[in-house]
């Protein structure tokens, strides 16, 4: 709420200020203020004519001509035609009910309930708030409890009396055990809300499944209408073949071993590093590895090691240890132009339409592929160093911002355009 | 059109968002006004008060003002007005991104209809670059009054181009 707008307006309707502030109305998906036609037509000729007056008054009355100019004489009881139709779809006691009911509300309240307000507290939008609007209106919940603090337990001569009032009640000819059975299962022994005794709170967990949901176990993998996720270690599978690296790799992350296989990875830097000592040179290789599945998990991992092999093996396992989504749009590009800057490194990662393909430098292009990024152009700026490359183009990929958060933050909606175009047909 | 003051504004206002401030008060004029208001009209901030150089009452700024306690603008107060400003964050990250200038005050940057349909579109013009990230917006000072880029376009209007935000 601005309260830029002066206060004089406050209850004036009639005359609105030359719009000191953007009119919004309660509902708005568009950032332009809502222009409210309530100018008159300038030119009083470009009026359509009055509907000629041959017709009866009644067929010319639209329901809201009628409600707009609804007098208290404009409520006369139903024509014999009017009853005839009734009859077809109620029965003689409900029309008695119908017209109980409508000869019991006053003519001139119903004037006013039906009518259209006019007065200047009426709101500005037609609603006759028979509806809950989502969006709109507070949601309507349940009550939050249903104890109640009057709750008591019966005494016993009410629990006579409830028993005495039931048998009573029943049917002397039939009379059987069961109703004594029923008797002492549906009796209440408090007094109060029902729903207090019947359904009271509790402080277990709530039930989260549905009927016949329970949670997923291992054992149940692959059985019916159970898809079996692959990427997850079979239970009582045997480690004891494996190297070390690859058993901790699959002891750590869970993933089974042919999942890990399937993964892409690849070997992006790889050289020497030197670390001088007292004693001399201590030579070291260094590798830095990127991990993906192609559909939008990638991760890089670095590792330094005496041994080459060593060093290379060691970093494609940290990397798919550290695969973490990312997001895609329409599973072949990014969404939007991203940035991102690692020491001197200063990089650009631009979208692209479809069958644009990966025009960028190679490492870029070696990240896409394990991401499954298929049209992207880059940009590389001030400094090329191979490793910070790889850093900022991971830094720059989940940097990227869900058009959904950003609609849930501004409290906008947005709309992806093209997905409306192409009647959601695009991937 | 001083785009001297609206340059600190926006530099004071990219400050308060990178220190996660809650509210930001800024110099009142017609022009931060009406930039403000179609910040606040896109959702980029929650409320837009006018107040002296105290901040003003919280409820205000919750929005449920009374008439009484709006103090009107005189000749007398209006050198000590201030726009004080209700910062948006939405998990943990600044609503109102970074803002940048687009105009300043050495080369003001003017675009006419068919460009500005180009920028909107996301494409490159030569004084402007297109409006290519998911929210990226772009305000403008037109005759029709201070507007987003793509309803300037939807008005047919062009203008002299005032800041980005991403």
């Amino acid at each position: 709420m601005s309260l830029t707008r002066p206060a004089r307006c406050m209850f004036c309707n009639l005359s609105r200020a030359a719009s000191a502030a953007p009119r919004v109305p309660r509902r708005q998906f568009h950032p332009s203020p809502f222009r409210l036609n309530d100018q008159k037509p300038k030119d009083p000729a470009a009026v359509p004519p009055v509907v000629s007056q041959n017709k009866p008054e009644e067929v010319k009355m639209k329901l809201e001509e009628i409600s707009r100019t609804m007098k208290p004489e404009s409520l006369r009881p139903y024509t014999e035609e009017e009853r005839a139709a009734l009859a077809e779809v109620y029965s003689p006691e409900q029309i008695a009910a119908i017209e109980a009911g409508e000869a019991a509300i006053d003519p001139k309240d119903m004037a006013e309930q039906f009518g259209i307000r006019s007065d200047p507290m009426r709101m500005k939008y037609l609603d006759d708030f028979s509806h809950i609007e989502p969006g709109v209106d507070k949601n309507k919940r349940a009550p939050k409890t249903n104890s109640d603090y009057q709750q008591k337990m019966k005494t016993e001569d009410e629990i006579v009396a409830d028993f005495a009032k039931y048998m009573m009640e029943t049917p002397r000819e039939d009379f059987s055990v069961e109703h004594f059975i029923r008797f002492a299962e549906t009796t209440r022994v408090t007094k109060g809300k029902e729903e207090a005794e019947r359904n009271p709170h509790s402080a277990m967990a709530p039930d989260f499944f549905q009927q016949g949901e329970k949670l997923r176990e291992m054992d149940d993998e692959g059985k019916e209408g159970l898809v079996a996720d692959e990427s997850i270690l079979k239970p009582g599978a045997s480690l004891e073949k494996e190297a070390p690296p690859l058993k901790q790799l699959i002891e750590s992350t869970g993933l089974s071993k042919e999942y890990i296989g399937g993964l892409y990875t690849k070997v992006l830097v790889f050289h020497t590093v030197t670390n001088q000592t007292r004693l001399g040179k201590v030579q070291r290789y260094y590798s830095l590895s990127v991990a993906g599945n192609r559909k939008g998990l990638i991760g890089l991992g670095e590792a330094k090691s005496f041994e080459a092999a060593d060093a290379q093996e060691q970093s494609r396992y940290r990397a798919i240890r550290n695969m973490q989504p990312i997001l895609r749009y329409e599973d072949r590009t990014i969404f939007g132009d991203v940035t991102a800057k690692v020491g001197a490194m200063d990089l650009k990662l631009m979208t692209r339409p479809p069958g644009f393909g990966l025009r960028c430098q190679s490492l870029i292009y070696e990240i896409c592929r394990a991401a499954g990024i298929s049209d992207l152009a880059a940009r590389v700026n001030r400094s090329r160093n191979k490793m910070n490359t790889v850093k900022a183009a991971f830094a720059a990929l989940l940097s990227q911002k869900n058009p959904e958060d950003v609609a849930r933050a501004r409290g906008k909606k947005m709309v992806d355009v093209r997905k409306v175009y192409y009647s959601g047909r695009v991937q | 059109m001083s785009l001297a003051n609206l340059c600190h504004v926006i530099s004071h206002l990219n400050n308060v968002t990178k220190a996660r401030l809650s509210l930001a008060s800024i110099p009142n004029t017609k022009l931060h006004l009406k930039l403000c208001l179609a910040l606040q009209n896109d959702g980029f901030l929650s409320t837009v008060v006018r107040g002296g150089p105290t901040p003003p009452e919280p409820h205000h700024l919750l929005g449920h003002p009374s008439s009484q306690d709006i103090e009107p603008v005189t000749q007398s107060n209006v050198a000590s007005r201030r726009l004080w400003l209700g910062m948006k964050y939405w998990r943990s990250e600044p609503v109102l991104g970074k803002m940048t200038m687009v105009s300043t005050p050495k080369r003001r940057v003017y675009v006419d209809l068919p460009t500005l349909r180009q920028v909107v579109r996301g494409n490159n013009t030569p004084y402007l670059e297109g409006l290519r990230s998911p929210g990226e917006s772009l305000y403008l000072s037109t005759d029709k009054g201070i507007m987003e880029a793509r309803e300037c376009v939807e008005k047919k209007c062009g203008g002299l181009v005032l800041c980005r935000v991403r």
